[in-house]
């Protein structure tokens, strides 16, 4: 029993010791957009990364999602002759709801799981240390310009999803099941509104937030709790960061939702 | 060259998790010399070496730079105390994502305005300093294990600093590559008048370059003083160390019982 306790109680003593360390983590990178190194090329490097090489896979995921959901659209509208509504119901969804989330579930574990593996290589490799030794500020040099980065990236990455997927609602609604095209755009024009193209930023500027908080301090801290370092280390990091970064995107989109709604 | 110890270390304790890896630890590191901190494998020369460059907080003890303790230092202190040290890790700690000449260019690019076609120069002379000018646009991942540590090498000199530590700059290394590195650091100690901290447990190097020996066994100061008086010591350990023999210390095979039955 007391063994019990005492696990318990070291238990929340790390996870109080983490969550305080998480925070001062936040404020250093933030402290490093101040503070040289520059981080113009840097950034784009990143946006590279993070934006670019996940066009493909976004674009492929939202064209199917908007696919799918034309099709279940379709058929659940029919059911109350409202066809005429799925411009407005595919638009609805993803503007508000699936662009954000997909795409943030999507750069989470493209992008963001390797670069928990990257920070994790150079910490077990004291590459981490040697920027230390360098009296370069490893959270300016290497954490800051990823935030930047995510930042720019993600909300780009959402438009393009809901894109896409609006398009993809288009070719299954219009011309695989002969819902009017000019009812389809009419749908969407006048159901969304400004606040529904905010909400989608919002949530995903605060998914980039989460993301790349969460990829970056795993991998920054990654064998530090166990004081060992080496591959098993960044693996458990690289599926931390992807799991806790994925709950924390759906949680913190119903908080969103219900405050914004 | 007599001069004046630029570090001092008193008193040093080091505990990890839980466990005392450093006990007492007390010796000085004069400038413009080489010492070099030798000792069996897990003596604590690489954890000693971690709270000589600030990476690992003094808890118990001192080390005092120019009479200062690193322990207190602000963040400020501690940045400039870095400017002034240059640091080759074990197996190099080099960015893979970088060429050698980028690099060895970072710290440059982070601390001066140069102008690139500087940095550039400036990086091959280094390169050049380690053997490797032919490299420079190779990756980490393309070079053999001594050359990382050759090019970690160059890339620690890049600022050119006033303290250069180098945790076991041979190992690894064929005996003509460990001897040209050798050669190198005793150039820049006679030729910079930097002050040079090597951890190693390769004898022949260490007896060759060191104006200094700091030998540990166990976490604690075995003997310490010129490479001659070391030699003359008649300390068992450091016997034992120097003329490479065996640990024969026999097993209490009670004990041995008594740890393998010990859930703790």
């Amino acid at each position: 029993m007391v063994q019990l306790i005492r696990s318990l109680g070291a238990y929340g003593m790390r996870e109080i010791l983490s969550v305080g360390r998480m925070g001062i983590f936040f404020l250093y990178t933030m402290r490093g957009m101040f503070v040289a190194p520059g981080k113009f090329w840097p950034v784009v490097k990143h946006i590279e990364f993070i934006g670019t090489k996940s066009i493909f896979v976004i674009g492929f995921t939202a064209a199917f999602s908007g696919m799918v959901l034309g099709l279940q659209g379709y058929y659940t509208l029919s059911k109350f002759a409202s066809e005429g509504l799925l411009g407005s119901a595919v638009a609805l969804t993803l503007i508000r709801e699936l662009g954000p989330v997909l795409t943030a579930l999507m750069v989470s574990g493209r992008a963001g799981s390797a670069i928990t593996a990257e920070i994790g290589i150079m910490r077990i490799e004291e590459q981490i240390d040697a920027l230390d030794c360098m009296a370069i500020d490893p959270y300016a040099y290497m954490i800051t310009p990823r935030f930047i980065a995510c930042l720019i990236a993600l909300p780009l990455l959402t438009a393009f999803c809901d894109v896409v997927g609006i398009f993809g609602g288009y070719a299954i609604g219009v011309d695989l099941l002969g819902v009017s095209a000019g009812a389809f755009w009419d749908g969407v024009y006048s159901s969304v509104v400004w606040k529904d193209v905010y909400m989608g930023i919002i949530k995903s500027a605060v998914f980039s937030v989460l993301i790349i908080w969460i990829c970056t301090y795993k991998g920054f801290y990654s064998g530090v709790d166990e004081g060992s370092f080496g591959p098993e280390q960044v693996s458990r990091a690289t599926t931390d960061a992807v799991v806790i970064s994925s709950i924390s995107i759906l949680v913190s989109d119903y908080i969103i939702t219900s405050i914004m709604l | 060259m007599p001069s004046a110890d630029l570090i001092e270390v008193r008193g040093l304790k080091s505990f990890y998790r839980g466990r005392q890896v450093l006990f007492d630890v007390t010796f000085g590191i004069p400038s413009h010399q080489v010492t070099v901190i030798m000792g069996a494998s897990g003596c604590g020369k690489t954890t000693l070496l971690r709270h000589l460059i600030g990476l690992k907080c003094t808890g118990q003890g001192q080390i005092l730079v120019d009479g200062e303790d690193l322990g207190s230092f602000s963040e400020g202190l501690l940045k400039s105390y870095r400017r002034r040290i240059g640091v080759l890790f074990q197996g190099g700690a080099l960015f893979n994502s970088m060429s050698l000449r980028e690099n060895i260019a970072v710290p440059l690019k982070v601390h001066t305005k140069l102008a690139d076609e500087t940095i550039r120069i400036m990086t091959v002379m280094k390169l050049n300093m380690v053997g490797l000018s032919d490299f420079s646009e190779f990756m980490p991942s393309q070079l053999s294990g001594g050359m990382r540590k050759r090019a970690g090498l160059a890339r620690a000199l890049a600022m050119d600093p006033e303290i250069l530590f180098v945790d076991e700059p041979s190992s690894g290394l064929d005996p003509i590559t460990a001897a040209g590195l050798d050669r190198l650091l005793l150039d820049l100690r006679e030729t910079l008048g930097m002050t040079v901290v090597v951890v190693t447990h390769e004898l022949e190097s260490a007896f060759k370059i060191a104006d200094r020996i700091v030998m540990m066994d166990k976490g604690r100061v075995m003997a310490l003083g010129a490479p001659d008086e070391v030699r003359r010591s008649t300390d068992e350990r450091v016997l034992q160390f120097l003329n490479r023999e065996a640990d024969t210390h026999m097993i209490n095979i009670d004990s041995y019982y008594e740890s393998l039955l010990d859930k703790e």
